[in-house]
């Protein structure tokens, strides 16, 4: 008892001590401006005619043109990008977050041939970046007819995200007890069952950090998206939001409100996952 | 309720090493407490996952109630495991992590809430069903672990070293506990340890294992009486037995630097394969004192200086260094004052020694019963 008495709070980190709090708040302060600055200034921007922006870049929007969201979301089709972003995006989330956590999970758990195999070329595919293989993706979507189709986008976006979510995943799945596995085995769990019930909800903090990369990432992307889809009516966000630049022109302040509609579901993501990732972050103890 | 019958039973591992688990041959009784027993890396934890089908058996037979299981899969076994690491699930109350096995196994809801609850009663744990495991002490979820072998009323328990993560008052506790528990059940229970203290205490058999291979069993004091060889006879009791190389010159009598004894246990002509060759002669620490009258008449004696000694409270361990640099410890009476440097004699009844064979470390089978002075 005098031990666990003695001992400081192991949970508290040693930063507040050496700052102390007021800091602490300083810096977390700091870097709140810095990072929400640029934000809260697109923000302003996006109910700023492209003509006020320029007479004044920083100016407080005075009257606030909210009809900027109207003519992007109705006018603009922006509704059309929506939809395609969040069905491409969720689909291919959801695929490679089930299908990534069971390979992690047979990579991390079963001892079979060829296991270090897979595992080293999936590992080898995050090394190289993923531009380089987009003039041959570009020409096997051609060849199976999946060019300019969301599906075919679907599948590139699974492909490209599968690696890392296979590796961050396997890493924490590794770490999971083997006790574990095999007090529910004697429990009579399968292995099926075993997956579902002990490593997804245990494994659950990485999960939703996958999730939530997985979903930024791909939210935002616009490479593939470009080179893969020409039809106006399959654009996803980021290529609707292109729409607006021409070659001599920008419309800023219509990017500008594009970009906020396009940031509300990543916020939205973050907010409903980022619980379960704080709370599997301190939970931790597996004892 | 069952017999767990081992047959020739060998695990090997891909490599073409030895065999982690070598031949064990070993039936454990209906109702019967068995302590599987030694150091670590000796096969025994291998063997329990062998029983448990968390392993494949490489040959042999496994069979449970007469009924061959190697091939039988580890939940299809009916078979209850307690682990070291307790391997409760943290994502689920204590209260779920009871019931897991019997929500798998389809049992009704009010006979799996009946019993969780009868459990929780038994052991204590009423208190904290709503609770997860990181909100337990060390006491608390060793127990959880028992508990969730115990609601499914499985036909065998197996325990994986279950006392190791405990502190020693615990330990003292959840043992007697688990005594109590083999009593009320009287269920079939396989226990692997390290620990003699728990062998001796749990068991009502005991299997020593060493190097993959069975050593011996038997009943505990059996065990502790009887050691099929030195490695036996040093893994059991504490500090372990005194052995001194001798080479039996004449049956009867041993003699070899500082120490000498009579071999009145054994008749000549036990002792008439050994004459002449080398042997170990062994000691236990609490056969040695000295007092030469309670040795009795024909008392052996051990001569040697006094290196090192640890006052315990209760006795005190004095190591002595004979001569050639062979060294021995007794366990003495607390009153007893010696110096390190000091020249010291240790007397030892002929009953108390132990005689094996320096070739193949086997024990020397004698006439008269072992420990017949105690």
């Amino acid at each position: 008892m005098a031990a666990a008495i003695a001992r400081p709070a192991p949970s508290r980190s040693p930063l507040p001590r050496l700052f102390g709090r007021g800091g602490l708040a300083l810096v977390i302060g700091a870097y709140t401006v810095y990072t929400l600055g640029p934000f809260l200034w697109l923000a302003t921007m996006s109910v700023r005619t492209t003509g006020e922006i320029s007479a004044d870049h920083y100016a407080w929007p005075r009257p606030f043109h909210w009809e900027q969201f109207r003519v992007a979301w109705v006018d603009s089709d922006f509704a059309t990008y929506f939809w395609n972003s969040t069905i491409v995006v969720v689909t291919a989330v959801a695929v490679v977050t089930l299908v990534g956590a069971a390979a992690a999970h047979a990579l991390a758990r079963y001892r079979f041939a060829g296991n270090r195999l897979v595992y080293g070329i999936l590992f080898s595919s995050i090394i190289f970046p993923p531009q380089i293989t987009l003039i041959s993706l570009y020409q096997i979507l051609v060849d199976y007819n999946l060019y300019n189709s969301l599906v075919g986008l679907t599948l590139v976006y699974i492909s490209l995200q599968l690696p890392l979510t296979v590796y961050l995943l396997e890493g924490f799945f590794a770490r999971i007890p083997q006790d574990l596995f095999d007090a529910a085995k004697m429990d009579g769990y399968g292995d099926l069952e075993i997956f579902r019930r002990i490593v997804l909800p245990i494994g659950m903090p990485a999960i939703a950090t996958t999730l939530i990369l997985n979903f930024i990432q791909l939210w935002n992307e616009f490479l593939f998206a470009v080179v893969l889809i020409t039809d106006p009516e399959k654009r996803t966000l980021p290529i609707g939001i292109r729409a607006f630049m021409g070659d001599h022109f920008q419309d800023i302040g219509m990017i500008a409100a594009g970009v906020m509609i396009s940031v509300v579901p990543v916020i939205l993501a973050y907010a409903f996952f980022s619980e379960k990732l704080i709370r599997g972050m301190t939970a931790g103890a597996v004892k | 309720m069952a017999v767990v019958q081992l047959d020739r039973i060998c695990k090997r591992y891909g490599g073409g090493g030895p065999p982690a688990v070598d031949d064990v041959d070993v039936t454990i009784g209906d109702g019967e407490f068995m302590v599987l027993l030694g150091p670590s890396g000796c096969g025994k934890s291998t063997t329990l996952r062998m029983i448990a089908g968390l392993e494949t058996i490489s040959s042999g037979t496994l069979s449970i109630d007469g009924r061959v299981v190697n091939e039988v899969p580890a939940k299809d076994r009916d078979i209850a495991m307690v682990f070291q690491s307790y391997a409760l699930y943290p994502h689920m109350t204590v209260a779920e992590n009871l019931s897991f096995g019997l929500r798998r196994r389809k049992t009704p809801a009010p006979e799996i809430e009946r019993r969780v609850r009868e459990v929780a009663e038994i052991l204590g744990l009423a208190p904290y069903l709503a609770r997860k495991p990181h909100a337990l002490s060390g006491g608390q979820r060793q127990r959880v672990a028992l508990g969730r072998a115990m609601v499914r009323e499985p036909m065998v328990f197996l325990f994986d070293e279950p006392l190791s993560n405990l502190d020693a008052a615990l330990r003292v506790n959840t043992r007697n506990e688990l005594i109590k528990q083999h009593r009320r059940l009287g269920s079939t229970m396989i226990y692997v340890t390290h620990d003699q203290v728990e062998a001796m205490t749990m068991g009502t058999r005991i299997c020593v294992m060493n190097g993959g291979r069975v050593a011996q069993v038997g009943a505990p004091l059996d065990v502790y009486w009887n050691p099929a060889d030195t490695f036996v006879a040093r893994f059991l009791g504490s500090p372990p037995m005194n052995l001194f190389a001798a080479t039996l010159a004449e049956p009867g009598r041993v003699e070899a630097g500082g120490l000498r004894s009579r071999l009145t246990r054994w008749r000549p002509d036990a002792l008439a394969p050994v004459v002449g060759r080398d042997v170990m002669v062994g000691v236990r620490a609490e056969d040695l004192s000295l007092d030469r009258e309670a040795a009795g008449p024909e008392a052996g004696s051990v001569a040697g200086r006094v290196f090192a000694v640890e006052p315990l409270g209760a006795e005190t361990l004095v190591s002595v260094e004979l001569e050639r640099g062979v060294e021995c410890t007794a366990r003495l009476s607390r009153g007893v004052q010696a110096r390190i440097g000091e020249a010291i004699e240790l007397f030892f009844p002929p009953t108390a020694t132990f005689l094996f064979d320096a070739a193949t470390t086997r024990a020397v089978p004698a006439s008269a019963p072992l420990g017949a002075v105690h």
